[in-house]
C-alpha cells in the first residue's frame, strides 16, 4: 500500500482525496475506541451512574491467569492455524494449471466457504460431524476413532482447526493464485534454460513476486484466528472445561452480562495488541521495499 | 530412459489430480450435508415423517416474514456497505497510489490496524454510539459499520490496480482539460473495472457473512440472514431450516463469485 514512492508527486492535497474514506473510518472506528477508552476507567452501573476506578480493571485482567491463558490458547491457535493454512495454501496456488477451466471451477470451489455466514459454519460442521447421519462422523468412526469434540478437548481442537482450514483455505489460495498468474512465462523459460531445479524455481522466481499477497494473507490470517469468535463458540461454547476459550470469547462474555467497564479494559488490551501486529507488519513491509529499491537500483 | 521418465511425470500428473479432486471433495461435502439437511424434515411434523424428504424448510422460509425479509435487509445492507466503500475508497487508492505526503506511512498504519481490529473489540461503544444517532435497527447502521474492515481491504486493492495505470495517462488527461472527477469516471475507472470488481467481491464477501456488529446492531429489526438464523438456534434447533436458510444466503454469493471468476483467475498483482 505504501508504495516504493519514486515516481509518486509530493502533495500534501492528497489529503483531500483522503478525506472521505478517513470521515467514515472515523465515525466508525475512532470514535467508538475513544468512547471506550473512557470507559474503561470507570465502574459503569448505567451509563448515566459510574465511578471512576482507574487502572483497576487494567490490574486485573493483565494479571488474571485466566487471561494469560486466553491469550496463550489463542496465540497456539493462530500458530497451528497459520502452518497449516500458509504452506497449504501456497502449495495448491503451485498445483493449478496456470490455463484452462479446471483452475476457474477450482477457485471458484474453494471461494465457496467464504460465502457461507459465519454462524452457520459451525452448524454445517457439527452436522457434518455427526456420528449417526454426518458425512465425516461416519468416515471417522470408520477408521475406528471415538470422535467427541463435545468432552475431548484435543478433538474440539482439531474440528476447530479443520473447520477453520476448510473455511479460509481459499482466501489464502485466491491470493497467492492472484500473484503467481502474473508471472511472465518468459521468467520461467529463463529458469529452465538455467537449469534451475523446481525448489529454485520457487525459491528464486515465484516467492518473491508472492511476498507482498502472502504478508497481506499472513496478517489477515493471523488476526482472524487469534480474535475467533463465532464459530468456536458455536461449536462448543469454550469448552470442554475452558479448552476453547480464547481472547474473544472472554470479551463477549463479558459483554453479554454488561460489565461495560472491564469489557471496555479488555476491548482496549486488545487493541493494543492489534496495534502492536499492525506496526510489526508496517515496519517489515518497509524493511522488505528498503531491500527491493536497492536490488531496483 | 526418456519412457521411464515420462512414465513418472505421467504419474506425477495423476496425483496432482488426485490430490485436487481430494481438496475439491473436502470442501464440497459439507456443503453436500447441509444441501440434504435442508430438504430433509429434520424435526417430528404431524403429516412429515422425521428424517423424510421433504421442502417443508422452504415452506418455512416463505411463510415466515423474519425470515424472508432477513434476505432483503442482507441484500439492502450489503449493497449499500459495497457502494459506500466503493465510494469512498476509490479517490483514497488513487491518492496513496500517486501521492506522497505528510503522514502517508500513518494513514497505512491506520487502515492496517482497522482492518484487523475483530468486531467484538468495538460491538460496545458502537452500539451506544449508533443508538444515539438512530441507526440501530436498520440495514444502513450495518452497512456504516462493516466499512471498518472493508475500507481498508478496497483501498489496498484498488490502490495496486491504480498503480499498474501508467501516470501519462492522468498528466494527459489534465492537459486535456479533465476534472479529476471525470477523468475517474471517463478513463481510470474503464481502466480499473476489473479491480472494481475484485474489490467488490471482497467486500461483500466479508460483509455478507458477519455477524457481530449485525447481531449488536439490530436488536428487534431490520435482521439480515445471518441474524434470522440465529434466531433459530434454541433448545430444539430446526437443523433444516437453518441448513435451508444457509442455503438461500449462498445464492447471492455464488452469483458474486460467477461474476468475478475471471477476474479472480486471471490474476491481480497487489504490491504491499
Amino acid at each position: 500500500m505504501a508504495g516504493s514512492g519514486h515516481s509518486k508527486i509530493a502533495s500534501n492535497s492528497a489529503w483531500w482525496l483522503l478525506l472521505p474514506a478517513l470521515a467514515v473510518l472515523a465515525f466508525v472506528g475512532v470514535l467508538p475506541l475513544m468512547t471506550i477508552f473512557n470507559y474503561s476507567f470507570f465502574d459503569i452501573f448505567t451509563l448515566e451512574n459510574r465511578y471512576w476506578v482507574g487502572t483497576e480493571w487494567y490490574r486485573e485482567i493483565l494479571s488474571s491467569e485466566r487471561f494469560l491463558h486466553s491469550l496463550g490458547r489463542s496465540l497456539l491457535f493462530s500458530a497451528i492455524v497459520l502452518s497449516i493454512q500458509i504452506p497449504l495454501g501456497i502449495y495448491i496456488a503451485l498445483l493449478l494449471p496456470r490455463e484452462g477451466h479446471v483452475k476457474t471451477a477450482i477457485l471458484m470451489v474453494l471461494a465457496l466457504p467464504l460465502m457461507v455466514p459465519w454462524n452457520t459454519v459451525p452448524s454445517m460442521w457439527v452436522s457434518f460431524m455427526d456420528d449417526q447421519s454426518g458425512f465425516g462422523g461416519q468416515a471417522v468412526s470408520l477408521l475406528g476413532v471415538d470422535f467427541d469434540y463435545k468432552f475431548n478437548a484435543v478433538h474440539t481442537w482439531i474440528l476447530l482447526v479443520a473447520m477453520d482450514t476448510w473455511h479460509w483455505i481459499g482466501l489464502v489460495v485466491i491470493l497467492c493464485y492472484s500473484s503467481l498468474s502474473t508471472i511472465s512465462p518468459a521468467y520461467y523459460q529463463a529458469a529452465a534454460i538455467d537449469g534451475a531445479s523446481r525448489l529454485q524455481v520457487f525459491r528464486y522466481v515465484e516467492l518473491p513476486k508472492m511476498s507482498g499477497v502472502l504478508m497481506m494473507a499472513v496478517l489477515l490470517r493471523f488476526m482472524d484466528s487469534l480474535m475467533i469468535y463465532t464459530e468456536a463458540f458455536r461449536v462448543n461454547a469454550g469448552g470442554p472445561n475452558h479448552a476453547t476459550s480464547f481472547l474473544s470469547l472472554d470479551l463477549g462474555e463479558e459483554i453479554a452480562a454488561f460489565d461495560y467497564g472491564p469489557a471496555a479494559a479488555r476491548s482496549i488490551i486488545y487493541f493494543v495488541i492489534i496495534l502492536t501486529v499492525a506496526w510489526a507488519f508496517k515496519t517489515i513491509m518497509n524493511i522488505r521495499q528498503g531491500e527491493s529499491r536497492r536490488v531496483g537500483a | 530412459m526418456v519412457r521411464a521418465r515420462s512414465t513418472a511425470s505421467r504419474l506425477k500428473t495423476f496425483m496432482v489430480y488426485v490430490f485436487l479432486t481430494a481438496l475439491v471433495g473436502f470442501v464440497l461435502l459439507p456443503f453436500v450435508q447441509m444441501l440434504l439437511l435442508s430438504f430433509t424434515s429434520t424435526l417430528p411434523r404431524d403429516g412429515i415423517a422425521q428424517w423424510q424428504f421433504s421442502t417443508i424448510n422452504f415452506q418455512n422460509i416463505i411463510a415466515s416474514p423474519l425470515l424472508s425479509g432477513s434476505i432483503v435487509n442482507s441484500i439492502i445492507y450489503v449493497s449499500l456497505n459495497v457502494i459506500v466503500t466503493l465510494l469512498v475508497a476509490i479517490p483514497a487508492a488513487y491518492a496513496i497510489a500517486r501521492y506522497r505526503f505528510t503522514g502517508d506511512k500513518h494513514v497505512f498504519l491506520l487502515l492496517i490496524a482497522f482492518r484487523i481490529t475483530p468486531p467484538v473489540v468495538l460491538t460496545l461503544p458502537v452500539f451506544i454510539l449508533f443508538a444515539k444517532v438512530g441507526l440501530v435497527n436498520t440495514p444502513v447502521g450495518i452497512a456504516l459499520v462493516h466499512c471498518v474492515f472493508n475500507i481498508p481491504i478496497a483501498i489496498w486493492i484498488l490502490e495496486s490496480f491504480i498503480s499498474a495505470v501508467p501516470r501519462e495517462l492522468d498528466e494527459t488527461a489534465f492537459l486535456d482539460g479533465y476534472s479529476l472527477p471525470r477523468f475517474f469516471v471517463r478513463q481510470l475507472l474503464p481502466l480499473i473495472a476489473p479491480g472494481v470488481g475484485v474489490a467488490a467481491f471482497f467486500c461483500f464477501m466479508f460483509s455478507w457473512v458477519e455477524v457481530v456488529f449485525a447481531r449488536i446492531l439490530t436488536v428487534t429489526g431490520g435482521k439480515p440472514i445471518t441474524m434470522a438464523i440465529n434466531t433459530l438456534y434454541g433448545f430444539r434447533t430446526d437443523i433444516g431450516l437453518v441448513m435451508a436458510m444457509t442455503l438461500v444466503s449462498l445464492i447471492p454469493g455464488l452469483a458474486v463469485i460467477y461474476f468475478v471468476r475471471n477476474h479472480i483467475a486471471k490474476g491481480f498483482i497487489v504490491r504491499t
